[in-house]
């Protein structure tokens, strides 16, 4: 750890409306997840014991739905500014930029598995490598699969007009694996991945600060890098 | 963008880290403690030969004496209230105080302060159970056809009980004969909320299959009713959502729920392989390129 003490050049990363809707998203998953497998692992006492502390399974079931209702929010300001950034900004959603999977993607994983094993150098990222796309869609997809299972158990009665009644018992089962995925992936893999990593930790600031100092950002997206620089020549 | 200049910060506490993972397993082992509190008391015993008169006098019964329930005992066979059961049994015989109460003991008393129980009990799947088993000769696969003391303890069962107390009473007392449904029970909601959590407003056995009827509810108009009583709104194919969601005593239910289950079953199971494959992947990516990433930092500090 031998750092100079001379100050480094940074970089805007994220804008702040981003770095807004992710401690929306940290705060309410949280929520989320503690209150949804409170009900999981009601068998326990510490879940009992949590539970009271929340003051009763109403108040904690109020609580799970109202952040579900908070987390789906911040979906859909991210929509809108997606919107905005097409219709108003008349920028584009795709390219080296965007977060939408493309080949370099396929390849990029392809070369850090082979990089894993010694067999390379590892890949050159873009804006965002393969891994911090998987964080994005994880959370937008499974938001929605989330939102709909949810829906279908809070309100059985409505949803049954139109689906059979077992449709709400796979939802039960859909809703409970996909928590288990989201906890688990975004608890070790998304986690080790941004904070575990050796020259980072213990703690990457960049999504709650917004900056990134300029050697992190030659070598994480050393893609990215050389373009701003072409376009600065 | 170019945004100026930052100071480099170290400052922050790695030791901040390790002090939050043992708080962390400090509150599991208190949760794994904590584990003994909430399995519930065990059930009050249930009437035998001999009677704590202790607990007899705090129980519900326990202002009554001896002879309402058990005719008086004096011992030619002339009982007033229950001729059968007022014959006090001989001590020289060989089944002395071998026998099951349970089984020998004439409930009929029972009907005269409890009448309505005792009429739905008559109409119900237990009372016909117990006729079945009559005429067999021998009791059914859950076993004996239960009257009254097979669930209810005369002489210690408890009065003044909160729905919740009531609730996981029944579920232990209905699980002990049908322990599928009760585990398939606990892992619904209404099981985790009512019994795990104490949620009051939760369904508990009786409320759907009826506490002396015990009707397996498989008539389509009974079924939708039933849920009716707690969701006003439900649609009849709300009836069909199913409650003891488990592929075992299949057999048992409605065409539609096996039909039902089968896709709940299949899709359910699909769901957690698809879970467990992406974060093996994800799992495995992560320890090696971290293993790789670890070789590579130490190898440039040498």
């Amino acid at each position: 750890m031998e750092t100079t003490c001379a100050p480094k050049e940074s970089y805007q990363r994220f804008h702040v409306l981003h770095r807004l809707l992710h401690i929306i998203i940290i705060f309410n998953f949280t929520l989320l997840a503690v209150t949804g497998f409170l009900l999981h692992f009601s068998p326990f006492g510490w879940a009992r014991f949590l539970v009271s502390v929340m003051g009763g399974v109403g108040a904690a079931g109020w609580l799970h739905r109202c952040s579900a209702l908070f987390l789906y929010l911040g979906i859909i300001i991210h929509l809108s500014w997606l919107f905005y950034y097409k219709l108003v900004l008349k920028k584009n959603l795709s390219g080296p930029d965007s977060v939408l999977p493309g080949k370099k993607d396929a390849k990029d994983l392809y070369q850090n598995l082979r990089y894993m094993f010694n067999r390379g150098t590892p890949p050159l990222f873009d804006r965002f490598s393969y891994l911090q796309k998987v964080d994005y869609w994880a959370v937008m997809l499974g938001m929605q699969s989330m939102g709909i299972t949810g829906l279908l158990m809070c309100f059985p009665e409505f949803f049954t007009r139109f689906v059979p009644g077992h449709f709400i018992n796979i939802a039960t089962h859909f809703h409970f694996h996909e928590a288990l995925l989201a906890v688990m992936y975004i608890g070790l893999v998304h986690m080790a991945d941004t904070h575990l990593v050796p020259d980072i930790f213990p703690m990457e600031k960049t999504i709650f600060t917004g900056k990134i100092d300029q050697d992190r950002f030659m070598e994480d997206h050393p893609e990215e890098w050389k373009r701003q620089q072409m376009v600065k020549e | 963008m170019h945004t100026g200049t930052i100071k480099p910060n170290n400052t922050f506490k790695t030791e901040l880290i390790f002090v939050l993972l043992a708080i962390g397993c400090f509150l599991l082992i208190l949760g794994l403690f904590s584990n003994a509190q909430a399995n519930p008391t065990a059930s009050s015993p249930l009437s035998t030969w001999f009677v704590d008169m202790k607990q007899y006098s705090s129980a519900a019964h326990g202002s009554l004496k001896c002879e309402e329930c058990h005719g008086p005992m004096n011992g030619n066979g002339i009982g007033k209230m229950a001729p059968k059961a007022s014959l006090h049994p001989n001590p020289e015989a060989d089944g002395f105080l071998k026998t099951q109460t349970k089984r020998t003991f004439d409930y009929q008393s029972c009907k005269k302060c409890h009448g309505t129980a005792h009429e739905r009990f008559k109409k119900g799947e237990h009372a016909k159970a117990a006729a079945k088993e009559k005429t067999d000769g021998q009791p059914s696969k859950t076993g004996f056809a239960p009257t009254c003391g097979d669930c209810h303890s005369a002489h210690y069962a408890k009065s003044h009980q909160t729905r919740e107390m009531i609730g996981k009473e029944m579920t232990r007392t209905c699980g002990s004969c049908h322990p599928d449904q009760k585990a398939s029970f606990l892992a619904n909601y209404h099981g985790k909320a009512g019994v795990n959590l104490g949620y009051d407003k939760a369904a508990f056995c009786t409320d759907c299959h009826g506490a002396h009827t015990t009707i397996s509810l498989k008539d389509k108009d009974v079924v939708l009713a039933t849920c009716k009583r707690c969701h006003p709104n439900a649609t009849p194919e709300f009836a069909n959502i199913i409650i003891h969601d488990s592929t075992k005593n299949i057999a048992l239910k409605t065409d539609a729920k096996k039909a039902g289950l089968k896709w709940v079953y299949w899709l359910g199971s699909l769901s957690l392989f698809f879970v467990a494959a992406v974060l093996v992947f994800f799992y495995t990516h992560t320890g090696l390129l971290m293993l790789r990433k670890l070789h590579e930092k130490l190898r440039r500090h040498k």
